[in-house]
């Protein structure tokens, strides 16, 4: 199985939202679609499924143009989508029915995420002596995070093939995210292909393999994530002593990134430029609490690609 | 392999159940039921508690006759022929005229006074009751009728005309207007025209179709805002392709409908059956009102094609309305958007408004016909004229063809634009750009 998008272009008169995006998950894996806002993540990903018309382009899935009615896709838009006066359980089972699961199997999926998110008890109310559900059971009495929660059931009830999640974490307390974040794995861990838009940096980093980042629509940089770090080098050194070490720096004509209080975020030509700054801090009995060479974080290359363009303009 | 429609049924089965369970329905449901329910029993009661039972006993009981002509020779013993007058006592005034009205204040407050004047040769009949007594005017009103053609006989055969006479010269007179052809022979104008109750029974079904469809649309539209402003719909097209999103909700829209206004017509039969009770012996309140040969035309055939009318139409003005709904993206702008189911239904309306004025005024002609044909007024307009027997079987015929031919069109343009409207988020669609987007397609 794989996932193909080419060549996707689209126009709303003459600006242009989506210019030319190609990228493919030949694999089970987690995809990202980086960018700022209004960079057209959400319009690509309305693309892929369908719901807005391409000037350009297609997307295949297991090399036929995919179809998402008759594939098994589930969606977590980034709006949330919930009818704010029906019943919840009603909504799911409409849902699952949509997607042609039977009753029974929907059910089962439904008592077992609304056990490991925690909203059974807004699902499955019990009733209290005025035959009224003792909790909420409305979409518009819920919270937003809980709202979240029904929302990532809807797109699971199916067990789906492909899942595309738009800004997942928008609006989750650290607890929620974590609980999401375990979801996502869990998904991930049934070789399942997964788009995720985000613009939380840490967490791209942390569930995906393979990267765009989009800015206005435009690919400004695409391909695997780690090949993209090691394409930078170990570059950026972090340096913490308890001396001051600001006339090494300057004797060493080191470009500072960032200064904290404690801490120096330098750039460096590569291992040799560091190694030769800590003999010489060390030559001097400079005390080093921290030194650490590493890789550009997908922050340092969103902020720098994005940046960059932007400033350009 | 879902096709364009694969999940209507779903979509129609979820939203019928929704909205029945909701809140506004259930109790515009009971709302409207009780107000039907009660309308006839309540009209009936305001109708004939003050109407007199033509037929039942006056309750007035003594006439004084304050003669103050020169003609003596009045008697109205003849009304005593009429049961409703029989009891009716007639005593000429032989007391002095405020003494008769303390009497008649005092003790006898069914009593009345009848004074007779005379002037420039002109009679005058006066009736006289007491301020706030128990008889009404339009009892006074009933039996002065009586009274005067009493009177009139009375002076008639003072000057010796006999009965046979006075039948002859009370006989009307008929005038007529006719159109022959060139041999001299009448050509025959049949009257198509229908009588005021005719009329009435009409303008009661346009009346009951134009809520209906009125009530049908704006849920419609009302349902499809919804989905779109709460971003539902993208969930929803993940699943079902747009066109059966729409025939499921408009369905399922057109079944709560039908469900209600049934109900409504279900409780009015009942609610007529009650109103018998209180019209004080007069039968139903319908069956004061509608026309008696009504039932000649009522059949399972005409009564088929009524349904099949009012239907085809219903599902006409819901696919517009759904059409119209997908046009704006925020309920708050729903208004706006219905301008355009709004406009044409109007036009139906209208045009079925008109065309049922003239059938009473001067009967089928061509505005008439179409009337009958025109898609956007027959569903108003023809079943009422097929109760009352004036839409032949092939003018119904033809009128559904039409209609059928114009929703084929219409679901053809929505199916063509439906798509991109629904997902569309910003202001509100105008026709023209509609038309832009269709052309596009």
């Amino acid at each position: 199985m794989s996932l193909s998008v080419k060549n996707i272009t689209k126009k709303y008169g003459d600006k242009l939202v989506v210019d030319d995006l190609n990228f493919e998950m030949s694999e089970p894996g987690v995809y990202a679609l980086l960018g700022t806002n209004g960079a057209g993540k959400t319009t690509s990903i309305r693309i892929i499924l369908g719901m807005l018309a391409k000037n350009s382009g297609e997307v295949l899935w297991q090399g036929k143009p995919l179809d998402v009615v008759n594939t098994n896709v589930g969606y977590l838009a980034e709006e949330r989508g919930l009818y704010p006066k029906y019943s919840l359980m009603d909504q799911l089972m409409y849902f699952a029915k949509l997607r042609s699961v039977d009753k029974h199997t929907a059910l089962d999926r439904i008592k077992y995420w609304s056990n490991r998110l925690g909203v059974d008890e807004y699902i499955f109310p019990k009733k209290g002596k005025s035959r009224k559900a003792s909790k909420p059971n409305q979409a518009d009495q819920l919270s937003k995070g809980n709202q979240q929660k029904i929302q990532l059931m809807v797109a699971l009830l199916s067990d789906p093939e492909l899942l595309i999640i738009d800004e997942p974490f928008s609006g989750l307390d650290p607890l929620n995210t974590d609980l999401f974040k375990s979801i996502i794995r869990e998904e991930i861990s049934k070789s399942k292909y997964l788009i995720m838009s985000s613009h939380q940096m840490p967490t791209i980093e942390e569930f995906c393999s393979d990267i765009t980042i989009l800015d206005r629509g435009k690919v400004k940089l695409q391909g695997n994530l780690s090949t993209i770090k090691k394409s930078y080098g170990r570059v950026n050194l972090l340096v913490k002593c308890e001396q001051d070490i600001a006339p090494y720096i300057a004797s060493l004509n080191l470009q500072i990134v960032n200064k904290t209080p404690s801490e120096y975020h330098l750039r460096v030509e590569g291992e040799d430029q560091a190694m030769a700054f800590l003999s010489k801090l060390i030559g001097d009995n400079i005390t080093v609490i921290k030194f650490e060479l590493r890789e550009p974080s997908l922050h340092e290359i969103f902020v720098e690609k994005v940046g960059v363009v932007q400033d350009e303009k | 392999m879902k096709s364009n429609i694969t999940g209507w049924k779903d979509v129609y089965s979820f939203t019928l159940k929704q909205v029945l369970k909701t809140k506004a329905y259930r109790i515009s449901y009971i709302i409207l039921v009780l107000v039907v329910l009660l309308s006839m029993p309540i009209a009936a009661k305001l109708l004939f508690n003050n109407a007199e039972n033509e037929n039942g006993p006056s309750p007035i009981t003594k006439v004084y006759v304050n003669n103050m002509t020169q003609f003596t020779d009045v008697s109205f013993e003849d009304i005593k022929s009429i049961d409703s007058f029989k009891h009716i006592d007639f005593e000429p005034m032989n007391k002095d005229y405020n003494e008769v009205v303390g009497q008649i204040t005092e003790d006898e407050r069914h009593s009345i006074i009848l004074n007779i004047s005379e002037e420039n040769g002109a009679y005058s009949l006066h009736l006289s009751m007491i301020k706030d007594g128990p008889l009404k005017k339009s009892q006074l009103q009933r039996l002065g009728d009586v009274l005067l053609s009493s009177f009139t006989n009375s002076r008639m055969e003072s000057i010796g005309v006999s009965d046979e006479q006075l039948t002859l010269l009370q006989t009307p007179v008929v005038s007529k207007i006719t159109m022959t052809d060139i041999n001299g022979e009448e050509i025959l104008d049949e009257d198509t025209s229908i009588s005021l109750s005719e009329y009435m029974f009409v303008y009661g079904i346009l009346f009951f179709v134009m809520m209906t469809t009125v009530l049908m649309g704006t849920q419609v539209a009302t349902s499809i805002v919804t989905e779109k402003s709460t971003r539902v719909v993208e969930y929803l097209l993940i699943t079902v392709k747009p066109l059966a999103l729409m025939i499921g909700k408009v369905f399922a829209m057109l079944t709560a409908t039908i469900i209600q206004m049934l109900s409504m017509v279900a409780a009015l039969v009942i609610s007529n059956k009650i109103s018998a009770n209180y019209s004080s012996g007069n039968g139903s309140l319908l069956s004061q009102v509608l026309p008696s040969d009504l039932f000649a035309n009522i059949n399972i055939m005409n009564l088929l094609l009524c349904i099949v009318l009012v239907f085809l139409g219903l599902l006409f003005y819901a696919v517009l309305a759904g059409l119209a709904g997908a046009t704006v993206s925020r309920l708050e702008e729903l208004n706006e958007g219905l301008m355009l189911f709004t406009i044409v239904s109007m036009v139906g309306i209208y045009i079925g408004l008109g065309a049922a004025n003239t059938l009473m005024s001067s009967g089928t002609n061509t505005y008439i016909m179409f009337a009958f044909l025109f898609p956007l007024s027959s569903p108003f307009i023809l079943p009422g004229a097929i109760l009352v027997g004036k839409a032949s079987l092939l003018l119904v015929g033809i009128a559904i063809v039409l209609q059928l031919a114009f929703i084929v069109i219409l679901f053809r343009f929505v199916a063509g634009v439906y798509e991109t409207l629904i997902l569309h988020n910003g202001n509100t669609i105008k026709i023209k750009e509609l038309l832009k987007i269709a052309r596009r397609q």
